[in-house]
């Protein structure tokens, strides 16, 4: 980690769906895994009743991974937002972190107030065609509104790394075929049972199953989004 | 790094039985109260009440069962309605309400088009789609049970009309807010 402390700490937006318990799930395991790393870890999402069963209660969660609902409406002001909670964690970050910041879908349009937020997108993506397809759709909307968007995608679902790999790869390939756009491999995650559970019981898989397949899976990803957190500082 | 491998169900009662202990961690606030009940002329694998006193009934298929379910599932729901209130006199302590209305709940490994066109046309609130899949996982035979998005074609579902502005995806945009030319819908056939 670099001893110099950001002036503010690197967000990467997540679009998740209203309803999407499971991508929900991986973005809040995914904060708590970068907290273990020891990395201050922060997500943040629109205080949203429709959304409210998404995540667990609001504030310091376990190993200090923090949960913030704030008022937004819309791109500009969970921007505004996300941007105050960048800062203003980047002053205590000893060991650097990052924020994700859950942004619903139809937020990313055309409008550019807010396209800052969008500068770095992390997309989960199952490996059934109508997942990737829909995962596509989302990273073409990202880079129509941010056209210089860094895009990651991390695969989960899959039953073997090849099965991954050929679902990011058709991804990628597609997006660089119709897009002109390079998208990002974060990695991997492993459908395991544990992260079903997870789900089902609110507790991060993390702490409950530090050795399982789907815990290793999670921390892999948060050590790859750390990594280039330390390269990917705001402007 | 993986080595879950996908593995044939177990059939009959023992499907029934790992079923069971899944279904309500998978159904929010269900309570099972009874099981292979026989209604309309065959079974219902299992009865249920949610939080809100509807009740729940469940049928459990193997592969390729799923068209058969469904038609069972509008069967047996007229069939149970109108036994609601004698049930709810028989027995007041189970949670069930009368007019909190009856949802079917299919199981199957998959799904052709056909069923989940039909479960659309009958909506949410009458029949919900869930897919199961075991998982060897070391020794252990595991059920992985998800919903089941709906991704219905307009044309396929003319007695719907709201289904063009219904979330089709986990990302609750819809077709049309998908915004795909043909070229790029065909990358991902």
């Amino acid at each position: 980690m670099r001893a110099e402390r950001p002036a503010a700490l690197p967000i990467i937006a997540l679009p998740i769906g209203d309803q999407d318990v499971v991508h929900a799930a991986f973005a809040w395991n995914l904060v708590v895994e970068v907290a273990r790393l020891g990395a201050s870890a922060t997500l943040l999402a629109p205080a949203d009743s429709a959304a409210a069963s998404l995540w667990p209660p609001s504030g310091r969660g376990p190993v200090g991974a923090r949960l913030e609902l704030v008022r937004a409406e819309n791109l500009r002001e969970l921007n505004r937002a996300a941007l105050d909670v960048a800062v203003s964690r980047a002053a205590e970050a000893r060991n650097g972190g990052v924020i994700l910041a859950r942004v619903p879908p139809a937020w990313v349009n055309g409008a550019s107030d807010g396209r800052a937020l969008l500068r770095w997108v992390l997309l989960f993506a199952a490996t059934e065609s109508k997942d990737l397809r829909e995962t596509y759709s989302l990273a073409k909307r990202i880079v129509r509104v941010g056209p210089g968007s860094r895009i990651g995608i991390t695969i989960h679902g899959a039953r073997r790394i090849e099965e991954a790999e050929r679902a990011f790869s058709r991804l990628a390939d597609t997006a660089q075929r119709h897009l002109g756009h390079s998208i990002v491999s974060y990695g991997l995650l492993v459908d395991d049972l544990h992260i079903y559970r997870a789900i089902v019981a609110h507790r991060p898989i993390g702490l409950e199953h530090p050795q399982s397949r789907a815990a290793r899976a999670l921390r892999d990803v948060a050590k790859l989004l750390l990594d280039d957190a330390q390269d990917y500082r705001l402007g | 790094m993986v080595d879950l491998t996908l593995a044939d169900p177990p059939r009959g009662p023992q499907l029934l039985e790992r079923l069971r202990t899944r279904l309500s961690e998978i159904v929010p606030s269900l309570r099972l109260i009874a099981e292979s009940v026989l209604g309309a002329d065959s079974n219902i694998d299992f009865v249920g009440v949610e939080a809100t006193g509807r009740v729940v009934l469940i049928f459990v298929g193997e592969e390729g069962d799923d068209l058969e379910l469904i038609g069972r599932a509008v069967a047996q729901r007229a069939w149970v309605e109108p036994r609601i209130r004698d049930w709810i006199q028989l027995a007041p302590n189970l949670g069930m309400r009368p007019g909190a209305g009856t949802r079917a709940v299919l199981l199957c490994p998959s799904f052709r088009h056909e069923t989940e066109v039909a479960a659309a046309a009958l909506g949410d609130q009458a029949v919900s789609l869930l897919r199961y899949r075991c998982l060897q996982n070391g020794g252990n035979l595991e059920i992985l049970i998800e919903p089941v998005a709906r991704e219905i074609a307009r044309s396929a579902a003319p007695t719907t009309p709201d289904h063009s502005s219904r979330p089709a995806f986990r990302t609750g945009l819809s077709h049309e807010d998908l915004g795909l030319t043909p070229e790029e819908h065909v990358e991902f056939e």
